[in-house]
């Protein structure tokens, strides 16, 4: 299971990863086309349709879908500065309870996540641009983003509990 | 309950779970999601959902990982040697001499990269050993170093601006050419300080070891200016208004791949590893923003902030006193929290307050990102004093003595802002619009 669930983090990080270079290369894509057309009169298009709309929605994918591998790799960052001086007996409660907490709220966050995909879908939402993008499908990309940092913060609460010491590292920067 | 007791409830709130060591982003949701459930009858799930997504997709957070990942792949190339290099034979003649690598080796990278850890830990890792083995004194390296990379805060592409301006819907362009006249000045500041070190104690440098003509120095210099221009060209057409924000952001993502490319030794691997660190960081800001967000859309609901607002505008309180109030605040805050934090926890809660005392939203963005600074040298949470400390080995405490001359710095480019507001707003003023 333990590897299995990694695996999934690291991959859903990958989409994130790889969905970003897609943002730059789109919005590149749309500067040469403007300038191609503009400057020198290429017979081309000069707009991507859509293209602003395109990016956000790769920008939320992105977000999202990075969610789990960030917590996991402590990218998440939290105030450790009156836990770090507990005793290691006290730490180790206080990160159960804050992972316990973490499942909690992201759990109720899936919830109404997916309550806002099925209304999306239910009213047929599209975004305003040139292309109507239906809006349930970046919605779900931030359904399943959140659905696997739930899943994620669970686990690592059940192993801290296993393992009797914090299993995600410090985070380290911002 | 009154506004005062609600809001001094929340706040508490929000410190037990910023203690307790729950994640950030969470704790702002978590109070939001409270405030909602007791102070208003708005359906506290829904909210969540709606401002999570109406948040997670605007085309002005969209720069935001593409200029992290423009920052990490610069940070992976030769770039930081070729810095050392050719800066180094320019600045040998000064009073101070390579200490000024520090300080405009960490301004050039800042205006690559959004963020001062990140250049404190480009920088450092290849001045730091350069200059104790030349016998540069330990403390001006290290507060020369934690002073000049909180610039990457503020020397455009700026993460945390980016942060402001989405939170505070500015725009992000006049945000970013608000930052250059204050990044110049601090540039100015802290290598008048080192030069009057330098000057007041002339045994404190070593002497000046190798000296190269012009041609030599040109020479040493080339691998700069494929930097120079990247930065000329995001600058330039974000200035211009040619470019969006983003649309630069997207363009110097390609560029900086370019650029490193061409100079070697940068590998796939090394551009998948910045590819895999620009999700996770830009992933954990985004988060952050998020939870501020619906906290923000949370304390609509409440109305705190604007009865916060309209009762310090009764008060009739000069903008100065208000500053002064604040800027102590923050240097608490910023004690304990990063920057970021720092930065949203304002705009969803105080920023009412600051447009009600006819503030200029663009000239308190830099403000408080002048203070933001002063944070990240500030013990026991400064997040350049941690990368020092990864660096060096160095106790935390020792590196921040080092560093509290740059913070009096610091402080006193808030107090020449808020005295001569013109070197922020004379720039983005003159932009094309």
């Amino acid at each position: 299971m333990r590897p299995f669930l990694d695996r999934i983090y690291l991959a859903a990080g990958w989409v994130s990863a790889f969905m970003i270079l897609a943002i730059a290369v789109l919005i590149s894509a749309q500067i040469f086309l403007n300038f191609a057309t503009r400057v020198f009169g290429l017979p081309l298009p000069s707009t991507i349709p859509s293209y602003a709309d395109f990016s956000g929605f790769m920008l939320a994918a992105a977000t999202f879908l990075a969610m789990p591998y960030t917590f996991r790799t402590g990218g998440h960052i939290k105030v450790s500065l009156v836990t770090a001086r507990l005793p290691a007996r006290a730490q180790l409660v206080a990160e159960v309870i804050a992972l316990i907490a973490a499942t909690a709220l992201t759990a109720f966050a899936v919830y109404y996540i997916w309550v806002l995909v099925a209304e999306s879908i239910h009213f047929g939402d599209v975004s305003t641009g040139t292309i109507p993008i239906p809006l349930w499908i970046p919605q779900t990309a931030m359904g399943v983003g959140m659905t696997l940092l739930c899943v994620s913060v669970f686990d690592s609460m059940v192993e801290t509990v296993l393992r009797g010491e914090p299993v995600i590292a410090a985070s380290e920067e911002a | 309950m009154s506004d005062p007791v609600v809001g001094l409830i929340l706040l508490g709130v929000l410190f037990v779970f910023l203690a307790g060591g729950l994640w950030i982003a969470l704790s702002l949701s978590a109070v939001a999601a409270i405030a909602l459930a007791f102070f208003s009858n708005s359906s506290v799930g829904l909210n969540l959902a709606v401002t999570f997504w109406g948040h997670s997709h605007s085309w002005s957070l969209t720069a935001l990982p593409l200029f992290i990942l423009m920052g990490e792949i610069l940070l992976r190339s030769r770039l930081s040697k070729d810095m050392f290099n050719g800066l180094a034979p320019w600045l040998g003649g000064l009073p101070g001499r390579l200490l000024h690598v520090n300080v405009l080796g960490c301004a050039i990278f800042a205006a690559v990269s959004g963020s001062s850890a990140a250049t404190a830990a480009t920088i450092g890792k290849m001045s730091i050993p350069e200059l104790k083995s030349r016998g540069y004194p330990e403390s001006l390296i290290l507060g020369t170093l934690a002073g000049s990379a909180t610039l990457g805060l503020l020397i455009p592409p700026s993460i945390i601006l980016i942060v402001y301006g989405v939170a505070t819907e500015q725009s992000i362009a006049r945000l970013f050419v608000a930052g250059l006249i204050p990044g110049a000045m601090l540039v100015g500041l802290f290598s008048a300080y080192v030069a009057v070190r330098a000057w007041m104690d002339p045994g404190l440098i070593p002497a000046q070891t190798v000296k190269l003509n012009l041609k030599e120095k040109l020479w040493e210099a080339r691998g700069l200016i494929p930097v120079a221009l990247l930065i000329t060209g995001v600058i330039g057409a974000i200035y211009t208004g040619i470019a969006s924000p983003t649309d630069a952001a997207a363009l110097g993502v390609l560029l900086s791949i370019l650029l490193a490319v061409l100079s070697g030794s940068f590998t796939r691997n090394d551009f998948m590893d910045a590819l895999l660190s620009a999700a996770r960081t830009s992933c954990m800001i985004a988060f952050i923003l998020l939870g501020a967000a619906f906290l923000a859309v949370s304390m609509g609901f409440t109305g705190l902030p604007r009865n916060l607002a309209a009762w310090i505008g009764e008060m009739g309180l000069s903008p100065y006193v208000l500053l002064a109030v604040l800027t102590v605040f923050f240097i608490v805050l910023g004690l304990f929290l990063d920057g970021i934090s720092v930065v949203v926890l304002t705009t969803s809660i105080i920023m009412p307050m600051v447009l009600a005392v006819g503030i200029d939203p663009i000239w308190f963005g830099i403000y408080l990102v002048l203070v933001v600074e002063m944070s990240q040298i500030t013990p026991p949470v400064g997040f350049n004093l941690f990368v020092i400390q990864g660096l060096t080995g160095i106790d935390i405490l020792r590196i921040a003595k080092a560093a509290l001359p740059f913070f009096f710095l610091l402080l006193l480019a808030v107090v020449l802002i808020t005295l001569f507001p013109e070197i922020v707003t004379y720039l983005p003023n003159a932009m094309s619009r």
